[in-house]
């Protein structure tokens, strides 16, 4: 320690004694440079070691994209602590965040490509490997046209992934077979916001939290699923006890035992529910009318859309532009009385949850994620929930914020931003020839190769491999012969012959299973990247360690296959500059004040960049004149023509499948805090895998009773499409309601999947884990 | 007292922030040059350290707090010189003897 | 005479007119819409282990402004002397009247801790206040010599600092059952010494502190994935 250090600390103990002289009892962290802002933990003691070096990157796990600091010493990540430098997380991460770099180290990591020669996996040189993607590749397209090829990613993505994919695919090859995990997870929320307001991504930020009065969760577990972002809820709550947390969902869960108030409400009634709302809004006079009469607008669209059971599926809605006064006669069906009748919400809350949004006073974040997304009405329900902040006026300011929660770290960076969909580029839609054109230059392709119409989102992509209209499927960073709906289908479908399955993953999984190449992944922080999480906030990490053996990022992967069939032109980047290259090829797409993205230095130096970024300043709120530099006057809805925000009336719609006679139960499907989606990760982290070691079926407790199942008793669930036994959990992490079970998805040898329905929203594709019918007995 | 012409002191500080911005404060102080932030555990206050290489960089980083929007006040605690003196005392030599921090 | 009594009963009436008029304003100014939580027709059952790190929270900033107390720290030494096993109800270190042996003379400093001048000690919060029949596990030391000689042993304790790496979060080592609250055994002067949380204002203490189970089978593959009634399934590669 210098002399100035010394004389530093002096200083701060001076200054410490001061305060402790003038306030009893306050509290400083341990004299440690990681003090976070706010009042966070003090940082732990950790080992004398000299060489141990903290590196920032965001968390490789959910859409809340806490900033964490990775203590790396000779070559290994050692440890984990929050970045208090981050406003996101201030400091503060889960136990899956905590633990995350452990899963780089087990055992059975993929270090080698495999090829399936004779039916058993070899393994091979990388470079051989990849030298058989690139032809196996080529060949098809040559002897069954481009579309017979395709991509599926993922939004654990990062940027530079999504974008050379997207460059690869749509770019060179010139097809639209391109599709991520996102469609499962996010579909129906970027419809939503397409339809409503014409533009992805939430007008709002995280920082609503600090300034919101009421929060109103809308079916999910925020406690378990977006953890660091309920504790911020609770420490509001806990500043000013007069705020509210409210917990709309179909089953009790940790997430209602911490709520103010927890409202259960029958499977998919959240439409008529989000009406009813409406209705009293109207009823009651608590609209804001300015607001109304400058900056909204009305549409109805077709009703009875279907549920795309069937292949080949198509929807094409008809939006008709109607006034206020058409909208409040839809409305009309939708009284407390008859929605109390349709949810078995009781009309006394229904009001009162009205009466929070009526409140002028006060200042309404409704948060919402699977539960809304993954419905075979996603879309509908994600419009219904804006139409009632724009009704009252609560939104795109400090605090009214309808929020679109993200699930995983980068739906929205990579399968989003930069458009990594069958119909999307990286700016604007395929079908536009304005976004063609700026393709085309940016890439240096001729326009015409770009393909103007989409294929197939990504049921029908797998449709189209188990029918063959598919032959070659290049799968990364994502484990969809666990995650698919209706799975046996598209596990048969892969296995199929003459189906050519290239797998680029991190470990062995139920989809390399199936693979005839397996590539080994570089992951997370074995590679440089950037994510973009939930509030849009961009956020870079260096590469910190060594990938193990032949693992290769998938960008590079990607570059090298590209290379190799000939498109080098494209994929023209030095090794050692291609991140910062592809960022800043990439950033072009976005330029102007509704998305620019912040320079690559910046990103390097901060923890993380909301975009828009312009002149240097992140806009927070957008649509509001007051914060965002592209909008014009008090609030300007710029995405939409009328730069209005649009007003849908959706109408409840049952779901394809109800409880019946056969099959008396709802399955509901989902996550618990310790587990990232399919576990593969996670389980390897011995922490995580003790706490949640395998999957099982909650039950409630009289079903249970009735059927003679104790707890940890073996259950057998069947629906139409299969059948699984499991251990029974009785009131242990949650309670469903009677008549419902649950079953959490994160446990390879139980694969609730098979089971659920590949029914989905027909305007998001999006298909619907969370509702479908299965017997429960004894087994 | 400081020899005049001394390399600059190092100053610190309780900052009390504008009614509930302690978040916003702590995050605009750390962004100034040769700043230092503890903030306290459980009351809205931070401690402040200052280190400026010389004069003009004292000068500037004084008016630099005086413009942070979420700054209500700046109580100076102690000034110490990095010069071959003695520092000066802390200006407040009161100790409180409970625990609380390590 | 009359006069004054004229003017008296005008006075009166004044006066009433007045209280009528401010209070029926008074009363139609402060008349709002009801906004009180609706009474529900489903009520919230408790979960436990999810709502046990919840109890009690609206006290979880003050622990924060609660001195440490170095001299007068509980150990873990004497907090384990009480048990006969490591999740053993403990003894009551002090004399109790025989006549309460229910909840509300233990809980008035049990309840909520602090510090009891008797005994000179902060006293240990109850994780499981709703058990109101304390008697029942938790009894008092006579003090006599033993009956006859025992050989009792009792196993370890859960070891600290468990944490996967270091700076970790630690695991909880202990089972939840009866000890869903926290806050009681882990925050507050009364807390064991090493046991003090640093953050009691952080309520949601199982978002980064994971059960650790005994010894579950690690995480491997192969795994032979069971089958549904009827059907062969195939063991994974």
């Amino acid at each position: 320690m210098t002399r100035r250090d010394l004389l530093k600390s002096m200083a701060a103990a001076a200054a410490v004694s001061a305060a402790e002289a003038a306030f009893p009892g306050i509290v400083f962290p341990a004299q440690d440079k990681a003090a976070p802002a706010g009042g966070g933990p003090p940082a732990p003691a950790l080992p004398n070691d000299p060489n141990l070096a903290w590196k920032k990157t965001p968390c490789r796990f959910c859409g809340v994209g806490c900033g964490l600091l990775v203590g790396i010493s000779n070559g290994r990540a050692v440890a984990v602590k929050g970045d208090p430098a981050s406003p996101v997380n201030r400091g503060l991460a889960c136990v899956k965040g905590y633990h995350s770099v452990m899963a780089l180290y087990g055992k059975d990591r993929l270090t080698r490509a495999m090829v399936r020669k004779d039916g058993k996996l070899v393994p091979v040189p990388m470079k051989e490997a990849l030298d058989l993607v690139a032809s196996k590749m080529a060949e098809t397209i040559k002897s069954h046209g481009k579309d017979a090829v395709a991509m599926y990613g993922s939004g654990q993505w990062t940027i530079p992934d999504g974008y050379v994919a997207s460059k690869f695919m749509k770019g060179a090859i010139g097809t639209n077979n391109l599709e991520g995990n996102a469609r499962l997870c996010m579909a129906s929320a970027v419809t939503g916001f397409m339809t409503s307001f014409g533009l992805d991504e939430p007008m709002g930020c995280y920082e609503d939290i600090d300034h919101a009065d009421v929060f109103v969760l809308w079916g999910n577990n925020m406690a378990e699923m977006h953890p660091v972002l309920f504790s911020r809820l609770l420490e509001r709550r806990l500043k000013n006890p007069d705020v509210k947390i409210i917990d709309l969902a179909t089953r009790w869960t940790r997430t209602s035992m911490a709520a103010d108030r927890s409202i259960l409400f029958k499977p998919q009634t959240d439409l008529a529910i989000a009406n009813a709302i409406c209705h009293e809004i109207i009823r009651n006079d608590w609209v804001h009318a300015g607001f109304v009469r400058d900056h909204v607008s009305f549409h109805e669209g077709k009703t009875n859309i279907g549920y795309g059971l069937e292949d080949k599926f198509t929807f094409k809605d008809e939006p008709k532009t109607v006034g206020f006064e058409r909208y409040r006669e839809l409305l009309g069906d939708y009284t407390v009385e008859k929605v109390e009748a349709l949810s078995g919400v009781p009309a006394r809350e229904l009001r009162y949850l009205a009466s929070l949004y009526g409140d002028p006073k006060k200042k309404v974040m409704s948060l919402w994620c699977m539960g809304f997304n993954q419905h075979t009405r996603g879309t509908w329900i994600n419009n219904l929930v804006y139409n009632i902040h724009l009704l009252v006026g609560k939104i795109a300011t400090p605090g009214n914020s309808p929020f679109s929660l993200t699930g995983q770290p980068s739906a929205c960076g990579t399968v989003r931003e930069v458009g990594t969909l069958t119909q999307r580029l990286p700016h604007g839609d395929v079908t536009e020839e304005k976004a063609r054109k700026l393709a085309a230059e940016i890439w240096g392709v001729p326009v015409e190769r770009i393909a103007p119409k989409p294929t197939y989102h990504t049921v029908e992509m797998f449709r189209a491999v188990d029918r063959g209209d598919i032959r070659f499927l290049w799968i990364q960073v994502t484990n969809p012969m666990v995650t698919m709906p209706k799975l046996r289908r598209y596990r048969d479908g892969l296995k199929k012959d003459d189906r050519f399955i290239v797998v680029s993953d991190v470990y062995p999984t139920p989809t390399t299973d199936v693979a005839d190449v397996i590539l080994p992944a570089a992951c997370w922080i074995e590679r440089e990247g950037m994510f973009g999480n939930s509030e849009r906030r961009t956020q870079h990490w260096d590469r910190l360690l060594p990938p193990p053996g032949e693992a290769m990022s998938d960008t590079w992967q990607i570059i090298e296959v590209a290379r190799r069939m000939g498109f080098e032109k494209l994929f023209p980047w030095p090794e050692a500059t291609h991140i910062p290259d592809i960022w800043k090829e990439y950033t072009r797409f976005q330029a102007g004040p509704e998305h620019e993205m912040a320079p690559y230095d910046e990103l390097r130096r901060r923890p993380g960049v909301i975009w828009p970024f312009v002149n240097g300043k992140e806009t927070k709120w957008r649509y509001n004149g007051q914060y965002d530099p592209a909008a014009k006057g008090a609030f300007d809805f710029y995405g939409k023509p009328d730069r209005r925000a649009w007003i849908w009336f959706r109408p409840y719609e049952a779901p394809p499948e109800v409880p019946d006679a056969q099959y008396p139960f709802w399955l509901n499907t989902g996550r618990v805090l310790e587990h990232w989606h399919t576990g593969s990760l996670t389980r390897r982290i011995p922490v995580l895998h003790q706490a949640v070691p395998a999957a099982y079926v909650e039950l409630h407790p009289t079903d249970a009773q009735r059927l003679g199942i104790a707890n940890g008793q073996r259950v057998r669930l069947t629906s139409r499409r299969g059948a699984l036994v499991l251990p029974a959990q009785i009131d242990g992490r949650a309670r469903p309601p009677e008549g419902q079970v649950f079953v959490p998805f994160f446990d390879e040898a139980l694969l609730i999947n098979e089971l659920t329905l590949d029914a989905f929203c027909p305007i998001s594709g999006q298909p619907d884990y969370k509702k479908c019918a299965v017997k429960v007995e004894r087994a | 007292m400081l020899r005049r012409g001394a390399p600059m002191p190092i100053k610190s500080y309780l900052a009390y922030p504008v009614s509930g911005r302690l978040d916003e404060l702590a995050a605009a102080l750390r962004r100034l040059p040769g700043c230092e932030v503890i903030p306290a555990v459980n009351r809205d206050l931070l401690v402040l350290v200052t280190d400026s290489p010389d004069e003009a960089a004292e000068a500037a980083l004084g008016l630099e707090l005086a413009r942070v929007p979420a700054l209500q006040a700046l109580a100076l605690v102690a000034g110490l010189g990095d010069a071959a003196i003695d520092p000066a005392p802390p200006i407040s030599s009161a100790r409180h003897s409970s625990g609380g921090r390590s | 005479m009359n006069r004054s009594r004229y003017f008296l009963i005008g006075l009166a009436v004044l006066l009433m007119a007045a209280l009528v008029a401010v209070a029926g304003q008074s009363l139609i100014a402060g008349r709002e819409p009801a906004r009180v939580m609706p009474v529900t027709a489903q009520a919230t059952p408790t979960l436990p282990t999810e709502a046990g790190m919840y109890a009690r929270v609206a006290r979880a900033a003050d622990y924060a402004a609660m001195p440490a107390e170095p001299n007068r720290k509980r150990t873990r030494e004497a907090y384990y002397a009480r048990r006969a096993y490591p999740g053993a109800p403990p003894v009551i270190p002090h004399p109790v009247d025989e006549r309460q042996a229910f909840g509300k003379a233990c809980l008035a400093c049990h309840g909520e801790g602090g510090w009891v001048p008797r005994f000179e000690a902060y006293a240990p919060v109850t994780p499981h206040p709703e058990m109101a029949s304390c008697r029942q596990c938790h009894v008092p030391q006579a003090g006599q010599p033993a009956f006859r000689a025992s050989d009792w042993h009792t196993p370890a304790p859960p070891a600290l600092k468990a944490a996967a790496m270091p700076g970790s979060p630690p695991p909880i080592p202990h089972a939840l059952q009866m000890r869903e609250n926290c806050r009681a055994c882990h925050a507050g002067p009364g807390a064991v010494d090493v046991l003090r949380t640093t953050h009691p204002q952080r309520v949601s203490c199982r978002q980064c502190h994971a059960l650790a189970a005994p010894a579950a089978e690690a995480f491997a593959r192969p795994l032979t994935l069971p089958s549904p009634p009827g059907e062969e399934r195939e063991k994974t590669p």
